[in-house]
């Protein structure tokens, strides 16, 4: 019965992996891959910001990815860490929340999804790779409000007024730090932005490429792939070609086109 | 319910192991250089990225291809400090030449040597990648290859760095003509061809792999002797 | 010219109130002790005749070395303390195996001809704990010719560590009459076979016995092949016989 009465934590399971690691198995490292992803509230709303360079230890896996993902029509999420787990962490939250708002009948609010993200987040201690910046508008009673949120992989999160996360934060922040005011208009939110994301693309070398920007405020979300790019390519020599024969041809064998072996039949049904 | 029925286990303390600061004396600070020859021709380019083996740049303006005579250069990826450390050795023992034999060193005299100087640290290596490049006493454009410790060959066309992966099949296919059954035009490069070929392949190298950018240093060396150029990477 | 004895001709390195070594000039004489050398070079390569004194018939002539490899494109000849000369000629074969070593090329002929000087100055230094002393100057002159990129080369070295380039030299007991013929008959047109001949009749004037395959050896570096060539006694009896009277 005593067993029964206990609350709290039981770390059982701790001792058991320290006992495993001691026999020589090493656990998992994680794979991060490096991105520069930041947030700013300005006056009428947030501005998102990311890098598009998704990167495979020292190679670049794609030129030009989504790093900022949608949550809902008032929310986006941009995620940094192991894609596969910001993908799905915000595809999840996203479908969960769309139930929610259908069982609710209102708009969801970013606190809500900040909820659910840090709550999934925590149940994984940390092994769900993702760390994320949600940011979106709630407009309760006519009174519109933006929110900015951080979240780290193991759940913990923070509302500040302008956030960066990624290999790229610390650049990035350094430019927050340097410019950031109070109740910047909307052009001014998305020069920082850019700024800032340009920064981590610039100094980091986790991040590269391309400039993507979403602003969302009361009046809607604009969506802005590829809102500065800064790294195009710079020379190409003239095309390769090869002439017609280059490969060798082992062998040949030709097949019958499929059309000749159907054989179509009318069937009549009995009585 | 009575209070001393809750229970709690501690997190147990977790047994740190003492741990010794192991001795690192490698960095690998990156960066891409390559070198391809002709017949009369030699052309090498190198990035001038320098990280710190990290997601960090600590210099876009690190010149990786240096001349060692009027006829040979030598680039080296892998580690900066060893890089200049062997440099170093190799420029002082060149004007040691130069002064006893009253010549300087030919191109495949300084091969040979670097072999010598890499493999007398056959057990604590340079962590340097190198090709040695230029042209031998006839004027023939000479690339030699070689691994940390001096195994080295020559070749007509070479790689070596982080972007090593990324460029060899490119050269393997444009300048080796590798496994291709019928090949248009003549099978050497021109020296104009190869010096687009060679430009082409460290760009497309600074696409994909993080530790190459920046700018790059595309040398052309002949009888004429060893010309410098500057050469714009992406910065991200 | 040796009458005024002092003590000053007994250290090797301290020098007489008119600023001689001593024992320096006298290994100079020993050279001149020795049996004759002649090298010649011309356009297309290096010529070393050398006489080899027979001083009994019983002695067997193949034991007696006067023309030695150095490396494939680089040999010498001696006169004076021939003994002396195979540890100089030890030091040059490292020194030139170790050049290919280090830079997979063949040494260059000046730069062996004066790290063989360096060993021979060496007489006068205080060696460190555990190496051999070397108690006095060699006794042995050579003369070393060889093939390079700066073409066929010939060299003198003496005793004094001095080395210097000659286009004919001659060392040994008949060098004086051997070199007033060389500076009478030298011309830099001479072709490799005129050279041969040269060297061997102006040896053979200085010889007090007739010249056999078994008193003379003949090399040759031609600066074609450039590796070095002794003529064996069929090759040798073939130049000897266009020598005439």
């Amino acid at each position: 019965m005593e067993n029964l009465n206990r609350g709290g934590f039981t770390f059982d399971l701790c001792k058991r992996n320290d006992l495993i690691e001691k026999t020589g198995l090493k656990m998992k490292g994680f794979l991060k891959t490096g991105t520069t992803i930041v947030g700013v509230v300005y006056k009428d709303g947030v501005v998102l910001g990311a890098d598009t360079r998704a990167t495979e230890g020292p190679i670049v896996a794609d030129k030009n990815c989504e790093k900022i993902h949608y949550i809902a029509d008032n929310i986006y999420c941009c995620g940094a860490g192991t894609a596969a787990d910001t993908e799905n962490t915000t595809n999840l939250i996203s479908s969960k929340l769309k139930l929610h708002q259908l069982a609710t009948g209102k708009q969801p609010r970013v606190i809500t999804a900040l909820t659910m993200l840090k709550q999934m987040l925590f149940k994984y201690q940390g092994h769900v790779s993702a760390a994320l910046i949600l940011g979106g508008v709630d407009v309760i009673g006519g009174v519109v409000t933006p929110s900015l949120f951080t979240i780290h992989p193991h759940g913990s999160t923070d509302q500040l007024p302008y956030v960066t996360m990624g290999s790229g934060s610390l650049a990035a922040m350094a430019i927050f730090e340097a410019f950031y005011k109070k109740d910047m208009t909307k052009l001014e939110a998305m020069t920082l932005v850019a700024d800032a994301i340009k920064s981590g693309i610039f100094n980091d070398l986790g991040s590269g490429s391309n400039v993507d920007v979403t602003v969302i405020s009361q009046e809607g979300v604009e969506i802005h792939r590829g809102y500065e790019k800064p790294n195009e390519r710079k020379y190409r020599s003239n095309p390769y070609n090869f002439k017609k024969g280059t490969a060798p041809v082992l062998s040949t064998s030709t097949l019958e086109p499929l059309g000749s072996r159907i054989i179509i039949e009318d069937v009549t049904m009995e009585g | 319910m009575m209070m001393d029925d809750l229970k709690l286990t501690a997190l147990p303390e977790k047994e740190v192991p003492i741990s010794h600061h192991r001795f690192e004396p490698y960095v690998d600070n990156g960066g891409t250089v390559l070198a391809v020859a002709g017949s009369n021709y030699c052309i090498v380019a190198g990035d001038t990225r320098m990280s710190d083996g990290g997601y960090g740049i600590q210099t876009r303006h690190y010149t990786k291809v240096f001349k060692l005579t009027d006829k040979c250069v030598i680039a080296t990826s892998g580690m900066q400090a060893d890089t200049i450390a062997l440099r170093k050795r190799l420029d002082t023992q060149l004007r040691q030449y130069e002064r006893d034999h009253g010549k300087s060193m030919s191109t495949p005299a300084i091969a040979q040597f670097l072999s010598n100087t890499l493999y007398h640290k056959r057990f604590f290596p340079f962590y340097t990648f190198n090709l040695v490049a230029g042209v031998d006493e006839d004027g023939i454009g000479c690339v030699w290859t070689y691994d940390a410790v001096g195994s080295h060959e020559r070749v007509r066309f070479s790689s070596q760095g982080s972007g090593n992966q990324l460029i060899q099949p490119l050269l393997d296919n444009q300048v080796g003509k590798f496994n291709q059954q019928i090949v248009d035009g003549p099978r050497e490069l021109s020296a104009e061809q190869a010096l687009s070929l060679v430009k082409d392949a460290i760009t497309s190298a600074g696409e994909r792999d993080i530790y190459t950018g920046d700018f790059a240093d595309i040398v052309t060396i002949d009888q004429k002797g060893v010309h410098f150029e500057k050469f714009d990477l992406k910065l991200d | 010219m040796f009458l005024t004895r002092s003590e000053y001709d007994r250290g090797v390195n301290t020098f007489s109130p008119e600023g001689r070594l001593f024992q320096v000039e006298y290994a100079l004489e020993a050279i001149k002790l020795g049996s004759t050398s002649i090298g010649i070079q011309c356009e297309e390569g290096v010529v070393l005749v050398v006489e080899k004194r027979l001083t009994s018939t019983l002695l067997e002539p193949s034991s007696i070395q006067k023309v030695v490899e150095i490396d494939y494109h680089l040999i010498c000849a001696m006169s004076g303390l021939t003994a002396d000369s195979r540890t100089i000629i030890d030091h040059a074969r490292i020194e030139t195996q170790n050049h290919r070593f280090n830079y997979d090329e063949p040494m260059g002929i000046e730069s062996t001809v004066q790290s063989i000087c360096d060993l021979a100055l060496r007489f006068g230094e205080n060696r460190k704990d555990g190496e051999e002393r070397m108690s006095r100057p060699f006794g042995v002159a050579l003369l070393i010719a060889g093939v390079d990129e700066r073409g066929p080369q010939l060299y003198h070295s003496d005793p004094s560590g001095t080395f210097t380039q000659y286009h004919a030299k001659a060392i040994g007991a008949g060098s004086e009459g051997a070199q007033t013929t060389l500076q009478e008959k030298y011309s830099k047109t001479l072709s490799l076979q005129e050279t041969i001949q040269l060297a061997l009749t102006t040896l053979k004037q200085v010889m007090e016995e007739a010249v056999t395959t078994t008193n003379v050896e003949l090399a040759v570096i031609s600066k074609k092949e450039k590796k070095y060539k002794i003529y064996n006694k069929e090759e040798l009896e073939a130049v000897i016989a266009t020598l005439g009277q």
